[in-house]
């Protein structure tokens, strides 16, 4: 096949385009030369070993957030300090990151469609509401509403929370599930049946 | 204002009484000296509560997934894999549980929001699978509304006669699963409920008096029922309150605890998960009690969650401490677009918005000539239904008379609670619409405004009608010779005269008398009530008779 022109003009880098030979791409030597060198790493932004380190993290409080996220306590002096030392060298490198100045910067809290477009699809109209509002009955003439409810209790609603189980039906108890209670000794969160 | 039907038996008309001159200011228990000293005790606090109350929306889906949300005593089966937060499964926001929300928030005179945003609220629990809970911390559906409390809702004294609590937000949220205790180690689960949309009504800390925090709870709920928002209440779990509490000496400045922009308060309290408006009451005075011995005996209050039961309920217990702090991590939800409603949503909910029991206590007073205590009591009755059945009669009557207002309205008013009211007590009846035809009401009642009927026969002809007799009014008080046939004016002479001769040295008196003989007169009056036809002989014209004829100038 020939090859299209177009591709001489992309990133103005001089890629010309699988090699006709191998079929390989080669990347540009300038695309290459640039790589080599990085400019950065995030190595910059983790503690470096001869600074002063303050403990911003006591004890009690790591014990406080293992309990906090359900996780079992260190089981002995050396796991306890392997923690601490991860937990500072994080919270060194986000102190890093909030050395960025976000003045006037709105969160961002996922990539979204942000188009008048898609704000419009996604707003909430009267059209949107409509067979709901249908679903509703006048009652008397004082503007009293009420939703009309099914006659029939429903049994089923379509999807078995049941067939997640493994067969043996171990959290299973009549139809419902169930969970034991209870702690041990240390405060280590519960243990549930296998 | 009650919610609750209340049944025919209890005198509803008396508690409501009751009720009222309670809060005027009469209580019982002043009367006792040691009640004396607690009174003087208290009266150097101020006791602040804030409440947030969580109600189950009345909508037919869930708030991020299609289970279904009706009723059903199926355990386990109305839940999609996201209700368990199944690995993979994904929020499907369901717009229908909007309908109610955005009512609930403009029956509470709030701003809704155009944009809103969803937050996860994280911690462990068994009946909460996805180790988080949806909500709307940070930017919630709606904010700043109001409620405007009465005397009549059952104020207490120190709170005056009318106060305006604010309400700071209103937000979605999900609720958790159902558990129910097998035994001491084992906990039932079921999912039924999981994810169920809720709103949760943030007041802010403007109440003072365990009287108006349960008036407060009981409003927001019958609110929330009139706009069809939430129609199960507390006594059905739908509807839970949390308190928060607090209190300072009214006259030093060392209380500097700001909440919600209230500041100068005390260090506060939360009581949790209570479930009826006594409770509420109940819980608030024993910790407001509890908080006042622990600094007047010079200890402070910590910032802890407590608990309150009906086995104790002059005591709160503690539940959680400092050290068991949760800390919920809030963040936004990264899988939920922010919810955007359109202007006109709100317009056309706002227009076509139920009226609140106020806006009916209002029109029943204004247009029907009502007194409040009535007003309360008919709207009280079957849910709002004898209400409807009394305006159905009004309506009849209109069409016929041109001033039903003051007259009419009360006069109906008095048929369907009080005549009626008395015959279902007395039959232990309950009301249900087809009972009686509201046609056939309006005719009895258009009948004995003409005079046509006296009360007595009226009555009896109401009887007829609530033992199931179909005929019309008319035709019943025809065959049933019921109809009121005034004694002629020859009839009265011939009576009057007989009574007179009966009794001569009496009407002499009056004779000469005239106006000084007036209980002469009476006598006369009576005697001729006594051997008159008790159905056919009205006082008044016998009275004028007797005048006319024992008159000093005439014959």
């Amino acid at each position: 096949m020939d090859r299209v022109p177009i591709r001489r003009v992309i990133f103005g880098t001089g890629y010309r385009g699988p090699d006709i030979k191998t079929g390989r791409i080669q990347p540009s030597s300038r695309i290459e030369s640039m790589l080599s060198r990085p400019s950065w790493s995030v190595r910059s932004m983790l503690p470096h070993d001869e600074e002063d380190k303050q403990a911003s993290v006591t004890k009690e409080q790591l014990h406080h957030l293992l309990k906090l996220s359900a996780l079992p306590q260190p089981r002995s002096q050396e796991e306890e300090d392997g923690m601490l030392k991860t937990l500072e060298s994080q919270i060194h490198f986000v102190k890093e990151v909030q050395k960025v100045n976000t003045t006037g910067v709105e969160p961002l809290v996922a990539l979204r469609d942000e188009t008048a477009e898609s704000f419009r699809e996604q707003t909430v109209t009267l059209d949107t509401l409509k067979p709901f509002l249908d679903q509703e009955e006048k009652v008397g003439n004082n503007g009293t509403i009420r939703r009309r409810k099914p006659t029939e209790m429903i049994t089923h609603s379509g999807w078995d929370p049941f067939e997640l189980g493994d067969g043996k039906e171990t959290r299973k108890m009549g139809k419902y599930f169930f969970v034991k209670k209870g702690k041990d000794k240390d405060n280590a969160p519960p243990v549930l049946p296998p | 204002m009650l919610l609750e039907p209340l049944p025919e038996q209890a005198p509803l008309r008396k508690q409501l009484k009751d009720a009222a001159r309670a809060s005027r200011g009469k209580h019982d228990d002043e009367v006792s000296e040691r009640d004396r000293v607690r009174h003087e005790r208290l009266a150097q606090w101020e006791l602040t509560v804030g409440i947030e109350i969580h109600a189950q929306l009345n909508t037919s889906s869930k708030l991020f997934s299609r289970a279904s949300a009706e009723y059903t005593d199926v355990p386990n089966a109305a839940s999609w894999p996201f209700d368990l937060a199944v690995p993979g499964s994904q929020p499907l926001f369901q717009p229908a549980v909007l309908v109610p929300a955005i009512r609930a928030a403009l029956a509470l005179k709030c701003q809704i929001q155009r944009r809103s945003k969803f937050d996860r609220k994280h911690y462990f629990y068994h009946d909460q699978p996805a180790g988080y809970q949806i909500t709307q911390y940070y930017e919630p559906l709606a904010r700043d509304g109001h409620l405007v409390l009465t005397q009549q809702d059952g104020l207490g004294e120190k709170d005056g006669g009318k106060i305006e609590i604010g309400i700071k937000q209103v937000q979605l949220e999900q609720d958790t699963a159902k558990t129910q205790e097998q035994d001491e180690v084992t906990s039932l689960i079921d999912f039924n409920r999981s994810g169920h949309a809720l709103i949760e009504i943030i007041s802010l800390p403007h109440l003072h008096t365990p009287e108006a925090a349960a008036a407060y709870v009981r409003k927001v709920q019958s609110i929330l029922y009139a706009v069809d928002a939430a129609t199960t209440g507390m006594e059905l779990g739908g509807l839970r309150a949390d308190v928060n509490v607090s209190v300072r000496r009214l006259d030093d400045n060392t209380s500097n605890h700001s909440y919600s922009g209230v500041g100068g308060l005390g260090q506060r309290t939360e009581i949790k998960n209570l479930s009826s408006f006594k409770s509420v009451e109940d819980a608030v005075r024993a910790e407001r009690d509890r908080q006042i011995d622990v600094l007047e005996s010079g200890g402070t209050i910590e910032g802890e969650t407590r608990g309150w039961s009906l086995s104790a309920p002059g005591v709160t217990r503690r539940l959680r401490g400092k050290e068991g702090e949760v800390d919920y991590r809030y963040m936004p939800d990264p899988d939920i677009s922010p919810l955007y409603i359109h202007p006109e949503v709100v317009e056309h909910l706002r227009e076509h918005l139920p009226p609140v029991p106020e806006q009916l206590l209002d029109m029943l007073c204004a247009n029907y000539g009502f007194t409040v205590v009535d007003a309360q009591a008919l709207l009280a009755l079957d849910n709002g239904g004898r209400l409807l059945w009394y305006q159905d009669i009004v309506a009849h009557l209109k069409v016929r008379e041109n001033d039903v207002r003051s007259r009419l309205g009360v006069q109906v008013g008095n048929w369907v609670l009080h005549e009626l009211g008395a015959l279902l007590t007395t039959t232990e009846t309950q009301w249900h619409p087809g009972l009686i035809d509201s046609q056939q009401m309006a005719d009895l009642v258009s009948l004995q405004a003409q005079n046509k009927l006296t009360g007595p026969s009226a009555k009896r002809l109401l009887r007829i009608l609530f033992d199931g007799d179909k005929r019309s009014v008319a035709e019943i008080a025809e065959e049933e010779n019921l109809l009121f046939m005034p004694m002629t004016d020859e009839e009265y002479d011939a009576l009057a005269d007989a009574v007179i001769e009966a009794n001569s040295s009496e009407a002499d008196v009056v004779r000469q008398n005239g106006k000084q003989a007036k209980g002469k007169l009476k006598f006369l009056l009576g005697q001729m009530m006594r051997q008159g036809d008790r159905n056919r002989i009205e006082a008044q014209r016998a009275e004028r008779i007797l005048q006319t004829k024992l008159s000093p100038v005439g014959a």
